[in-house]
């Protein structure tokens, strides 16, 4: 993009330089002069050249045909032969200064094709000085050096901004990537905090009735809370481990926590893993953590994965209490999880059902 | 006469034949032989032995299938004892003919109902087992009712018959007579031993399945 736009306003600059040139510069010479049919000829190359070229700038078109070269050398030795006899390089010389600029104006984004057309047309020119004889030397070298240097100096201009253009096009890209990925870490942080919020269920706000001295650590319900709390987290933790049988994982991460509490759980598997996605993980697994939880003596938490369904169930010891706390799980759309709890001959179950079709 | 059961146990580690031989005594089962080679169910008194309790892992790394293949093709009533508990292997003992599969962490009860059971031919179903014909996925599994299922899938979840009586409000007996036609239904499948085609065959005459329901 960098290298259209730097030739897209040199080629602008050069329409308008050419322009003044050809009007100014050297319509008086070729009428003041007497010369051939052919630089008239010439003349009407170059100003439809010139039409060609400001079409396409009119038409924001980035590059102009390259065989606009070969015309502006047919009008260079068109000019040249038309010119009256030994008028090379002296005031009548309309054309020398005039073709090397629309050879630059049409050649600008192909340097090695511009400076063999420059070539070209120069030798032409002095061959046909040569050619005629008996002309100022002195004054020919003026002319040609004082030519080519001002066109050869924009065309260094051109490839030296064109420099800068790249490694400012570079720079700024490389900058763009950079804000981009400090967004999207910024974006993922949040995203994480977020959903650890969401999660965290019970815990933050006994965090805060604990810091407000509001409930009493030697109270059985708080210890109840804490012992929720920690099943929750314990899971939480395990959700996004990369293990082979993710709903596995966090059972058996909730029953570690519980056995720590002293409560004796045995843990069943039946059927082979099959990809539960993380919310309904999350839906299966809440309701087991939750009956772990306040479970003590034994337990039994078993997940049958048959070819329909995935169940994940809690059978122990009904408890004398249980926690009034049902908070449900923040963030995310009922998903087809059911659960149902039910107490018999001193057992309390609760089942997590999902269909996987 | 009728009471009076013999086993013979094979395992390798010495602290479990000692561990079954002592849980047995307590349930009135004579333990007449024990050893860590399947060769003891064959010779001297463990031949004669009603019920073999038999480890599927005798030391080597493949299950000992073939040593329970030989006991069920002759007759033998067998309760298969392993450590292992994966769904695949025990549906393969069930095939080959064993009346029960047990894991080594269930407990005595468990041990003592299924030896007690083989020695009358019957199946026992303890919960791991019922978990894994719960989650059979198999192509050849016997179709079991909604009824069947979820006798199967409570009682492979509680542990506990008379849970998942009174939660599907049934009595103790029919919770034991679902399992029984769904191991039944699970005998009349798959390769042939006389130990299934004995279930089966009782099955029916006592009425508990019909033909129509194999």
């Amino acid at each position: 993009m960098a290298d259209l736009a730097v030739f897209a306003t040199t080629r602008r600059v050069l329409l308008v330089v050419v322009f003044a040139v050809q009007l100014v510069l050297t319509l008086p010479p070729l009428v003041g002069h007497p010369h051939g049919p052919a630089a008239w000829i010439a003349y009407g190359l170059l100003t439809g050249v010139l039409g060609v070229v400001a079409g396409y700038v009119g038409a924001a078109r980035a590059k102009v045909p390259p065989w606009l070269g070969a015309v502006v050398l047919t009008a260079s030795v068109l000019a040249t032969t038309g010119l009256p006899p030994a008028a090379s390089f002296e005031p009548a010389d309309w054309a020398f200064g005039l073709v090397g600029w629309y050879l630059l104006l049409v050649l600008v984004e192909r340097p090695v094709v511009l400076v063999s057309a420059l070539g070209a047309h120069v030798c032409f020119s002095v061959a046909w000085f040569a050619h005629a004889g008996n002309g100022d030397v002195g004054t020919a070298g003026v002319v040609i050096l004082s030519g080519t240097s001002f066109q050869l100096g924009v065309l260094v201009i051109t490839r030296v901004l064109l420099r800068d253009a790249r490694l400012a096009a570079g720079a700024a890209a490389e900058h763009d990537a950079a804000r981009t990925r400090e967004a999207l870490a910024l974006q993922r942080e949040q995203d994480l905090r977020a959903g650890f919020e969401g999660q965290l269920g019970a815990l933050l706000p006994l965090l805060a009735d604990l810091a407000d001295e509001e409930v009493d650590v030697t109270d059985r319900a708080t210890r109840l809370r804490c012992s929720v709390a920690a099943v929750q987290l314990r899971r939480l933790f395990a959700e996004n481990d990369d293990v082979p049988d993710p709903l596995l994982h966090e059972l058996t991460a909730c029953v570690d926590v519980a056995e720590r509490r002293g409560v004796v759980v045995s843990l069943a598997v039946s059927g082979t893993a099959i990809p539960v996605p993380t919310e309904v993980r999350r839906e299966l697994v809440a309701p087991m953590a939750r009956a772990l939880a306040v479970a003590s003596g034994r337990a039994k938490v078993s997940v049958l994965r048959t070819a329909t369904e995935v169940r994940v169930a809690v059978v122990a010891d009904a408890p004398q209490e249980v926690p009034e706390q049902e908070v449900p799980e923040a963030g995310g759309e009922p998903v087809q999880v059911t659960v149902e709890t039910s107490v018999h001959s001193g057992l309390v179950r609760s089942e997590a059902r999902w269909r996987t079709t | 006469m009728a009471d009076h059961v013999t086993a013979v146990v094979v395992d390798d580690h010495p602290v479990v034949r000692a561990g079954v031989a002592h849980w047995l005594s307590t349930e009135d089962v004579e333990l007449v032989a024990s050893g860590e080679d399947p060769g003891v169910a064959w010779t001297g008194p463990g031949a004669t032995a009603d019920v073999v309790v038999l480890d599927l892992h005798l030391g080597g790394v493949a299950p000992a299938t073939s040593a329970l293949r030989k006991l069920v093709e002759d007759g033998r009533k067998v309760v298969v004892y392993s450590m292992r508990a994966d769904d695949e292997i025990v549906l393969q003992c069930l095939e080959l003919g064993a009346l029960s599969y047990l894991t080594k962490a269930e407990g005595a009860d468990h041990l003592v109902g299924a030896v007690k059971a083989a020695a009358k031919g019957q199946s026992y179903t303890p919960p791991a087992l019922a978990g894994a014909l719960a989650g059979d996925r198999s192509e050849t599994r016997p179709a079991l009712s909604p009824r069947e299922t979820e006798v199967l899938v409570e009682w492979f979840q509680s542990e506990s018959k008379e849970f998942v009586a009174q939660r599907l409000n049934i009595t103790l007996s029919t919770v034991n007579s679902h399992l029984e036609r769904i191991r039944v239904k699970y005998a009349a499948i798959g390769r042939q031993a006389p130990t299934k085609a004995a279930l089966v065959a009782r099955a029916i005459q006592d009425g508990l399945i019909g033909l129509d329901d194999l």
